[in-house]
C-alpha cells in the first residue's frame, strides 16, 4: 500500500488518468526518465507485489506506468522498450489480464514478439500513458478491471453499487464529457474519468476538473497534494499556464475569491461548495469533482445552495 | 422542377411511344399520379433504396416522394449530395461516431459534429421538422441554430450525443413553437442545473414526447406540471431521478393517457400518501405499454405498478435494483410483457421467474449491476439463461452479461429458441473458457450460428479460437452486425468472416490478433459494408495504406496515439463513402 502511494508521490501527477498537455508532460517525463534507472527495479518489484494483491490502483496513473515500463525488459508482447502498446506498463509482465494467450490449453500461439504488433490484449488502451489525444485510452479503469471499455457497458447502464442507491443523480452516471456552458470549440483533449475512482479507491484519488469556458477537462490526483495551495498551484499550471501575466489568475487568488475565477467542488451529497472552507483532509474525503467557475456564477451557486436547502426543508 | 413539369415530361414520353406497341415496351406503365402516392406509403429506407433502382422513372418518383432520409454514417455522404437528390425532406436521421465510442475507445474530439450539417440543412430544407441524431457531437450553438432557423421544427431526438448543456436545451424549449418531441437518451453530458424546462412557453401545447430521464438537472416541478397539464396529446413522458413519487402521482393525474412512462425516484421524501392512492393513479393509466425508470424502488412501493403491468409490453428495470423475489412479484402481473430489461442482481432465481411468468417474452437484456465487480459473487450464470429459454420460446433478442458460461448451455438455449435474431453474449472475464470443460467457447457460438438461421446481430466473448470465426463465416448467412473482442488466434479468424457472411454491414473488432493479411483479404467486401472498426489488432500503417490505395471509395482512417510506434495502426476505422476524405478530421486522425 505504502509503496504505491510512495510511487505516486514521486510523480507530481496532475492528471492521473487524462491527457497531459505538452507543457506538463515534459516536466513529467524528465522526472520519470531521471528516476527510472535507479528506481525501476525496486519500484517494479514493490509495485508488482501491490499490484498482485490489490486491484491495479496504480494503473490509473499513467505517468507511473511510463516510468515502470521503460525500466523493465519486457519479453511478453515485445521486447521493445519504446513500444508502449506492446505492454502498457512494467507491471503487466507480472500482473496483467489473463487473456487467450495465457491459456496453455488453447490453440492460440503467441503471434507477436515485435514492437510493431500490438499485443494489446494486455492493456491496449491504457497504453496511451501520457497520451494527449487519445484521452479515451487513458481512462483510469476502475478497480479490478484493467481494460478500457470493458465490459462494454454504455453510460446509461452503469449502475452504482446497491449500497449507493441514494438519490444522488450524479453518482449514477459515468459521464463522458465535461462541457458546461462552454462556447469554445477547440480540438483538444477530452478527459474521461470513472467517478467510481474518486469514491472507491483511496490510494489514488483523481478527480475531474473543469473550467467554465473550456472544453478541455482535466484530472487531478488529490493524493499527490497536501494542501490547498498545492492544489491551486497545480490547477494554475493546468488551466492558466497560458496566461502568465494575468494577475487575476495567480494561484493564490483562486482560493481567496478575489480573482475572476472561483474554485468550487462537488461533495459526496451532490452539493457544490467553495473550496477552502473545510480542513484539507475533510475536503479530500468528500470531494467528487472540481469546477473553476467564473466569478459571476459563484453568486448563482450561493443562491442556489440556499434554494436547495429550503426545498428540503419542506 | 415541380410536379407539373415532371408530369408533362412523362406524358410526352408516353405519347411518343407507338400506341400500337405492347405495354411491356414502355419504360414505366404507371403515370406519376399513381406511382407517387403508392411510393409515399413506403417508409423503410431500405425498401426505398430498392425502389429507386428499378428504373429512372421510379428513381425520380421516389426521390420526390421521400420525406425522411436516414444516414447511417454521417461521413459516408455529403449533405450537398443528399439535398440535391431529395428535395422534399422533412425528417433527417444522422448517425456519427463508431459504436465503440460508447466505451471510451474513440477520443472526444474525433468529429461527427452536427453543425456543418445544420448549416446546409437550413438552406436545403428550411421546413425541416424532425432531426434524430445518434452519437453526434452537438454543441449549444448547434441547438440554438436549430431552434432559430427552422420554423417548422417539431421533433428532436438525441441518442448518445454529447457536447451540449442545458443552455442548448433552453434554446430549443424557448424557440420551437410547434415542438412535439424532445427525446434525450444516454447522453454523456454533465448538466449542471439550468432549468431549461421552465423555458417552454405557456402557449406550447403540442408536446407528445418528453424524455429527459438521462439528464441530471433539477427541473422546476411547477413548470413540468403545468406543461403536462396543458399538453393533452402527451403520450411519452420520461422524467429524471429528481422527480419523486408524489410529484409523479400529480403528473399522472393530469396525463392518464400516457403510453410510455419513465418514472423518477420511486420513493417518497416523506410518507405523504398511502400506497393505495398511488396504486389507483397508476391503475387509471390504461394505455401504458412501457414503464422505465423506477430508481430506488423497493418492496413497499412495488405494488404500485401492478395495475399498470397488465397490458405492459416493455418493462425496463435496468435502473431498479430489484432482488430475485421482488422481480418475481412484479412479473406475476406482467403476463404479456414482450421486452424486459433487468440488472443481474436478480440472479438466476429472478430469471427463473422470467421463464415462469413471461411466456410471450421476445427480448431480454440483463445488465451488470456492478460491471467491475471483482468478487463475482453476484450476477447471473448459464442456468438463468437456460431457464429463460425454456419458458420463453419466442425469445429472439438476448443481451446477457455474465461471469461464466458453458458451451452446452448455449447449445441448449438456441435449441429452445432457434429464432434468435440478436445474440449478444458478454462473458465479463476476458478470455474465459467454458468453466466446466475448460475448452474454448467456440462450440457455443458455433451452435448459435448453425441453429439460428435468422441471426442478424452477434456479439461474442470468452475464450475463442479461429474455429468460432470459421463457424460464423460458414453458417451466419444473414449476419449483419458482428462485435468481436479479445478473440481469435490468427489472421484466419478474420479471413473466415470476411470470406463468408454475405450480408455483413458492420464489423467491430478490438484486441484480436488479426493483421494486414486478414484486413486485405476483405478488400472487395468493404464497399458492401457500412463500416469496419479494428483497434488494438496487428495492423500496420503499410497494410492500411495498401487498402486505401486499392479501394479509393473507402475512407481508411487511422487514429494515431503517441505511444504506438509510427508503423502501427492502433485504431483503424474504415467506411465506404461518396463524399471523399473527411475535411474536419482532427490532427490525430489520418486518412490514408
Amino acid at each position: 500500500m505504502d509503496v504505491t502511494l510512495g510511487l505516486l508521490d514521486q510523480l507530481p501527477s496532475s492528471d492521473g488518468g487524462g491527457g497531459v498537455p505538452s507543457g506538463g508532460s515534459t516536466t513529467m517525463r524528465s522526472i520519470l526518465t531521471g528516476s527510472k534507472s535507479k528506481e525501476d527495479n525496486n519500484k517494479n518489484t514493490m509495485v508488482v507485489s501491490t499490484e498482485v494483491t490489490s486491484s491495479y490502483p496504480a494503473v490509473v496513473d499513467d505517468e507511473s506506468l511510463d516510468g515502470l515500463e521503460l525500466g523493465l525488459g519486457l519479453s511478453i508482447g515485445g521486447g521493445g522498450l519504446k513500444s508502449k502498446t506492446a505492454v502498457t506498463g512494467g507491471w503487466s509482465q507480472y500482473a496483467r489480464i489473463l487473456t487467450a494467450k495465457d491459456f496453455p490449453t488453447t490453440l492460440v500461439s503467441e503471434p507477436n514478439n515485435s514492437c510493431s504488433s500490438s499485443s494489446s490484449v494486455n492493456i491496449p488502451n491504457s497504453s496511451a500513458s501520457g497520451t494527449k489525444r487519445t484521452a479515451t485510452d487513458s481512462v483510469s479503469p476502475p478497480n479490478g478491471t484493467s481494460v478500457v471499455g470493458w465490459p462494454p457497458v454504455s453510460k446509461a447502464h452503469r449502475m452504482p453499487n446497491l449500497a449507493n442507491q441514494m438519490k444522488s443523480p450524479t453518482e449514477n452516471f459515468i459521464s463522458k464529457s465535461e462541457q458546461n456552458k462552454s462556447k469554445n470549440r477547440t480540438v483538444g483533449i477530452k478527459d474521461y474519468s470513472d467517478e467510481r475512482n474518486g469514491t472507491a479507491n483511496k490510494k489514488y484519488r483523481s478527480v475531474k476538473v473543469n473550467m467554465d469556458g473550456t472544453l478541455i477537462g482535466r484530472k487531478v490526483d488529490l493524493n499527490a497534494h497536501t494542501s490547498y495551495e498545492m492544489l491551486a498551484q497545480t490547477l494554475h499550471e493546468m488551466f492558466f499556464s497560458k496566461w502568465p501575466s494575468k494577475e487575476a489568475v495567480k494561484p493564490s487568488r483562486l482560493l481567496d475569491g478575489t480573482s475572476e475565477f472561483v474554485l468550487t467542488y462537488e461533495d459526496k451529497d451532490g452539493d457544490w461548495m467553495l473550496v477552502g472552507d473545510v480542513p484539507w483532509e475533510m475536503f479530500i474525503s468528500s470531494v467528487k469533482r472540481l469546477r473553476i467557475m467564473k466569478n459571476s456564477e459563484s453568486n448563482e451557486l450561493a443562491s442556489r445552495c440556499e434554494e436547495n436547502s429550503e426545498r428540503y426543508r419542506d | 422542377m415541380d410536379l407539373d413539369q415532371k408530369r408533362s415530361r412523362s406524358v410526352d414520353r408516353v405519347d411518343s411511344v407507338d400506341p400500337d406497341s405492347s405495354e411491356s415496351t414502355r419504360t414505366c406503365p404507371f403515370p406519376d399520379e399513381v406511382l407517387e402516392p403508392v411510393l409515399s406509403l413506403i417508409d423503410s429506407h431500405k425498401d426505398r433504396s430498392s425502389v429507386s433502382l428499378v428504373c429512372k422513372d421510379w428513381y425520380h418518383a421516389e426521390r420526390w416522394s421521400r420525406r425522411h432520409v436516414f444516414i447511417g454514417n454521417c461521413y459516408s455522404v455529403s449533405l450537398e449530395i443528399v439535398a440535391g437528390r431529395f428535395p422534399k425532406i422533412r425528417s433527417v436521421t444522422l448517425k456519427g461516431k463508431p459504436r465503440f465510442s460508447d466505451f471510451n475507445l474513440v477520443p472526444e474530439d474525433w468529429g461527427a459534429d452536427v453543425h456543418p450539417w445544420l448549416s446546409v440543412l437550413a438552406e436545403a430544407y428550411p421546413f425541416l421538422e424532425e432531426l434524430r441524431l445518434k452519437r453526434m457531437a452537438v454543441s449549444d450553438e448547434s441547438l440554438e441554430f436549430l431552434a432559430t432557423n427552422f420554423t417548422e421544427f417539431k421533433a428532436l431526438s438525441l441518442l448518445s450525443c454529447d457536447g451540449f448543456s442545458m443552455e442548448g436545451l433552453k434554446a430549443i424549449a424557448t424557440h420551437c413553437r410547434n415542438l412535439t418531441e424532445l427525446d434525450i437518451q444516454e447522453n454523456g453530458i454533465d448538466d449542471l442545473g439550468g432549468d431549461w424546462l421552465s423555458c417552454f412557453p405557456e402557449t406550447l401545447t403540442t408536446l407528445q414526447v418528453l424524455n429527459f430521464a438521462s439528464l441530471n438537472s433539477e427541473v422546476s416541478f411547477n413548470a413540468l406540471e403545468k406543461l403536462v397539464t396543458r399538453c393533452k396529446s402527451l403520450r411519452v413522458l420520461k422524467v429524471n431521478r429528481n422527480i419523486n413519487l408524489d410529484q409523479l402521482q400529480k403528473l399522472l393525474l393530469w396525463a392518464p393517457q400516457l403510453t410510455e412512462l419513465g418514472t423518477g425516484s420511486f420513493t417518497q421524501d416523506l410518507v405523504t400518501r398511502p400506497v393505495a392512492d398511488l396504486e389507483t393513479t397508476f391503475g387509471n393509466c390504461k394505455n401504458l405499454l412501457t414503464i422505465s425508470g423506477l430508481w430506488d424502488i423497493n418492496s413497499v412501493y412495488l405494488p404500485i405498478i401492478y395495475p399498470a403491468c397488465v397490458g405492459l409490453s416493455f418493462l425496463n428495470l435496468s435502473c431498479a435494483a430489484l432482488r430475485s423475489f421482488e422481480l418475481a412479484m412484479v412479473l406475476m402481473h406482467c403476463k404479456s410483457v414482450r421486452r424486459l430489461w433487468v440488472l443481474d442482481n436478480v440472479g438466476d432465481a429472478g430469471l427463473e421467474a422470467v421463464g415462469s411468468w413471461c411466456p410471450l417474452l421476445e427480448e431480454l437484456r440483463v445488465f451488470p449491476a456492478d460491471p467491475f465487480d471483482q468478487e463475482e459473487v453476484a450476477g447471473v450464470t448459464e442456468s438463468g439463461l437456460i431457464s429463460v429459454s425454456q419458458g420463453c420460446p419466442k425469445l429472439h433478442y438476448i443481451l446477457y452479461f455474465c461471469h461464466q458460461m458453458t458451451n452446452a448451455a448455449v447449445a441448449t438455449v438456441v435449441q429452445n429458441c432457434p429464432g434468435f435474431t440478436h445474440f449478444r453474449l458478454c462473458i465479463m472475464n476476458l478470455g474465459q473458457p467454458d468453466y466446466l470443460t475448460n475448452e474454448p467457447m467456440d462450440e457455443a457460438f458455433g451452435a448459435v450460428v448453425r441453429t439460428c438461421p435468422n441471426l442478424q446481430r452477434l456479439a461474442v466473448s470468452g475464450l475463442l479460437t479461429d474455429l468460432t470465426f470459421e463457424y460464423i463465416g460458414k453458417y451466419a448467412k444473414n449476419l449483419e452486425i458482428l462485435s468481436v473482442a479479445f478473440a481469435g488466434s490468427s489472421d484466419l479468424g478474420l479471413k473466415y468472416v470476411l470470406g463468408g457472411c454475405p450480408r455483413l454491414r458492420k464489423l467491430e473488432i478490438r484486441d484480436c490478433p488479426f493483421g494486414n493479411a486478414a484486413l486485405l483479404s476483405g478488400l472487395t467486401k468493404y464497399e458492401s459494408m457500412r463500416s469496419l472498426w479494428m483497434s488494438a489488432c496487428n495492423l500496420t500503417m503499410n497494410g492500411c495504406r495498401v487498402l486505401a490505395k486499392e479501394m479509393p471509395r473507402l475512407n481508411v482512417e487511422v487514429m494515431k496515439d503517441e505511444d504506438s510506434e509510427d508503423s502501427q495502426a492502433h485504431k483503424v476505422y474504415i467506411y465506404r463513402t461518396v463524399a471523399g476524405p473527411r475535411r474536419d478530421a482532427p490532427p490525430f486522425v489520418l486518412t490514408l
